[in-house]
């Protein structure tokens, strides 16, 4: 810098000579900050890519020359830089989900878990059942890297492997049942055979994953079919309501009639008491009567024969002494009889 | 001078440099490699990852996956030994066992692809249309509903329901596999499993299973509507029945009692009425005589009778019991309708 500030003495040679000094010493200025910025940057990579962190929930993979040498637990980690070792991190300790049939799209934690409209994904959850029905099973499998190095490098497209091996099991697990048992009570059974079989099948390819569970989520008739499903529920309903009417009737009849029942045979024993009662009084009111006629008869006799025919007398209409020596008076009778107003039909008890 | 010298130095070691670089390569895990020197392959296949050496300029690396893949089959429609059109999704696992044959051979991953969709699409197909529909559908361990299921199954169903399974999908599939592994070696590639993915009906026989379905499920629920008014007659059959007993027992129950009742006082009667059975009638008769008195009824007596035997003499008849004879005195009662 010094140079630059020199002053010019000897005209137009030293003018020359001053700016080949400060273009030389320039020039070596330059060569050497870039150079020194090159080392300053080299050694920048070269630290930079010396070390490592792997998270809490990842194994981190060490490859040197593409060779696996070590895996790592979570935490600081120095290795030979300059893309001698690599390293990739794998979330070991996370549990890993896939989706048949369905989507999440979001699931915010305090918030309602937010699905894909539509039936686009319907391809991987209809199914032929054992009665060659059609029933559509949406479920998840989570599962675990256990072994990191063998999900990095036994298989490739390793989500892709497992996503179909689920896939064929489950309609292999599904299409060994009847729709009706998938629907209600073989469940369970199913999700615990597809588990064992996955899990069978993905060790024997050495993928390193562990199935952690196998859950079937909505288990339905495909759509088109529902309606008639319903309707056997409703059906079912039916049948009972029906059942609780009969049973509802019934309950609301026989107790009457017993109760009517019981009511008639209570009349009837009144009936009894009342027709022996009255026997009994009539009885004693005979022999009574009969008692003292004993001791009077012809007298008695007339006198209740009299009473009889006076009390008997007193309500006819009309009454018709005839001689004994008369004779032809039924004319005559018959026609006082044509006379007589009608008076109706009133018979006696 | 010194500047040539200085110069030929950079140049070798230049040329020592890419030397150098051009005889070492690196093999990541999960890669093999092939060495290939003026294009043949020279030398066993290098599968173990890390740093290795070659000749310089003459010879360059291929590398193969040593991964296994996969093989995603396209859905084809086929025809089931009963002649059902299905759509049949199989999935397979390869690798590459021999490198150099599969160099030779296929060359890439996607010649190989080609090579396996011809053969696995064929095999596929022979043993589907050699299969019938449930045996795809179901496995060998396939377990014979009991009657409890059976019971909302039709008739024509059942029997297909009770069918052994021979084969079954699992040794459909294994198969396919040993049939395709007969060809597939010579490749370089082993086949590791083939499996049947998804299986579905084709559009318009699932339009017509969805319709079975739906007749199923109307006739379960007409069974059981049948059913709730079957047990509904039942119960109001034995409600009648019980009404009738009910009713018939009480019947019988009031006509014995009043039976025992009027036996009881005809006894009574008969007793007391027996004691002087001629002063019971003239008793009796006289108070019919009262009872029996019509208002419109009109009384024809002769003087002859008792009643008005003093109406023409009051000298006292002879007192016989004329009362009692029928010709006395008849009342003759006539009602007016």
């Amino acid at each position: 810098m010094s140079e630059l500030k020199e002053p010019t003495r000897n005209g137009q040679d030293g003018l020359n000579d001053a700016f080949e000094t400060i273009g030389r010493s320039f020039k070596n200025l330059r060569k050497r900050t870039v150079l020194m910025l090159i080392a300053a940057f080299a050694l920048l990579v070269t630290l930079w890519t010396s070390w490592f962190t792997v998270q809490p929930e990842e194994t981190g993979v060490v490859q040197r020359f593409g060779k696996v040498i070590y895996s790592a637990e979570p935490g600081l980690h120095f290795k030979i830089p300059c893309g001698i070792d690599t390293v990739r991190l794998v979330p070991t300790a996370r549990v890993l989900k896939e989706e048949f049939g369905f989507r999440t799209l979001s699931s915010v934690p305090g918030q309602k878990t937010q699905y894909q409209p539509g039936d686009e994904h319907t391809d991987e959850s209809l199914m032929l059942t054992g009665d060659l029905n059609v029933i559509d099973v949406q479920w998840i499998i989570q599962y675990r890297i256990e072994d990191p190095v063998r999900y990095l490098f036994k298989v490739r497209d390793t989500p892709k492997t497992i996503r179909d091996t689920a896939e064929a099991v489950m309609r292999r697990a599904v299409g060994n049942r009847l729709g009706s048992d998938v629907l209600t009570t073989g469940r369970v059974a199913v999700s615990s055979e597809a588990k064992e079989e996955i899990q069978q099948i993905l060790t024997s390819y050495e993928i390193g994953v562990h199935l952690v569970t196998v859950e079937l989520q909505d288990v339905t008739p495909p759509d088109t079919v529902k309606p008639a499903f319903n309707e056997v529920n409703e059906s079912r309903q039916d049948k009972e309501q029906t059942i609780n009417m009969a049973q509802e009737q019934a309950n609301r009849e026989i107790p009457k009639a017993r109760g009517v029942a019981t009511q008639s045979i209570s009349e009837a024993e009144g009936y009894a008491l009342e027709r022996v009662n009255r026997a009994r009084g009539e009885a004693a009111r005979f022999e009574s009567i009969l008692t003292e006629y004993l001791e009077a008869p012809q007298v008695t006799r007339r006198r209740l024969y009299l009473e009889a025919m006076t009390g008997m007398l007193a309500g006819i209409n009309g009454l018709y002494i005839v001689d004994e020596d008369q004779q032809a008076m039924v004319p005559w009778l018959s026609m006082k009889s044509n006379t007589q107003p009608a008076v109706g039909g009133n018979r006696l008890p | 001078m010194k500047r040539y010298l200085k110069l030929s130095l950079i140049v070798i070691a230049g040329v020592l440099a890419v030397g150098l670089y051009s005889s070492l390569y690196t093999l990541e895990e999960g890669i093999q490699a092939v060495v290939v020197q003026f294009g043949r392959p020279v030398g066993e296949t290098v599968t173990e990852a890390g740093l290795h050496l070659k000749l310089p300029f003459v010879q360059h690396v291929l590398r193969f996956e040593k991964r296994l893949l996969f093989w995603d089959g396209d859905p084809n429609q086929i025809p089931t030994k009963g002649r059902e059109f299905i759509w049949v999704d199989t999935t397979a696992r390869w690798r590459i066992s021999d490198a150099k044959k599969f160099l030779e051979n296929v060359a890439s991953e996607e010649g190989a692809q080609s090579r396996l969709n011809d053969i696995l699409d064929s095999v596929v197909r022979d043993q589907v249309s050699s299969s019938e529909l449930v045996e795809l559908v179901r496995s060998a361990t396939w377990v014979i509903p009991d009657e409890d299921l059976l019971r909302n199954v039709p008739k024509e169903q059942e029997e297909e329901l009770k069918r052994e399974i021979a084969r079954g999908r699992e040794e459909i599939t294994r198969t396919i596999l040993a049939e395709a592994q007969k060809i597939i070696p010579q490749y370089g590639i082993e086949l590791v499993d083939v499996r049947i993915k998804r299986l579905d009906y084709v559009e318009s026989v699932r339009e017509k299973v969805y319709e079975r379905m739906i007749s199923e499920r109307k006739r379960i629920a007409a069974q059981f509507r049948s059913e709730g008014e079957g047990l509904s007659a039942e119960i109001l059959g034995t409600m009648e029945k019980e009404l009738s007993n009910i009713r018939s027992t009480a019947y019988r129950e009031v006509q014995k009692i009043h039976g025992e009742a009027d036996a009881d006082a005809t006894q009574i009667y008969g007793y007391a009425y027996n004691r002087d059975p001629e002063f019971y009638a003239f008793l009796r008769t006289l108070e019919s005589y009262e009872e029996s008195a019509n208002p419109n009824s009109v009384m024809l007596l002769t003087t002859k009778s008792d009643f008005y035997q003093y109406l023409k003499s009051a000298t006292p008849p002879t007192l016989e019991p004329s009362i009692l004879t029928k010709d006395a005195s008849v009342p003759i009662l006539s009602t007016t309708p």
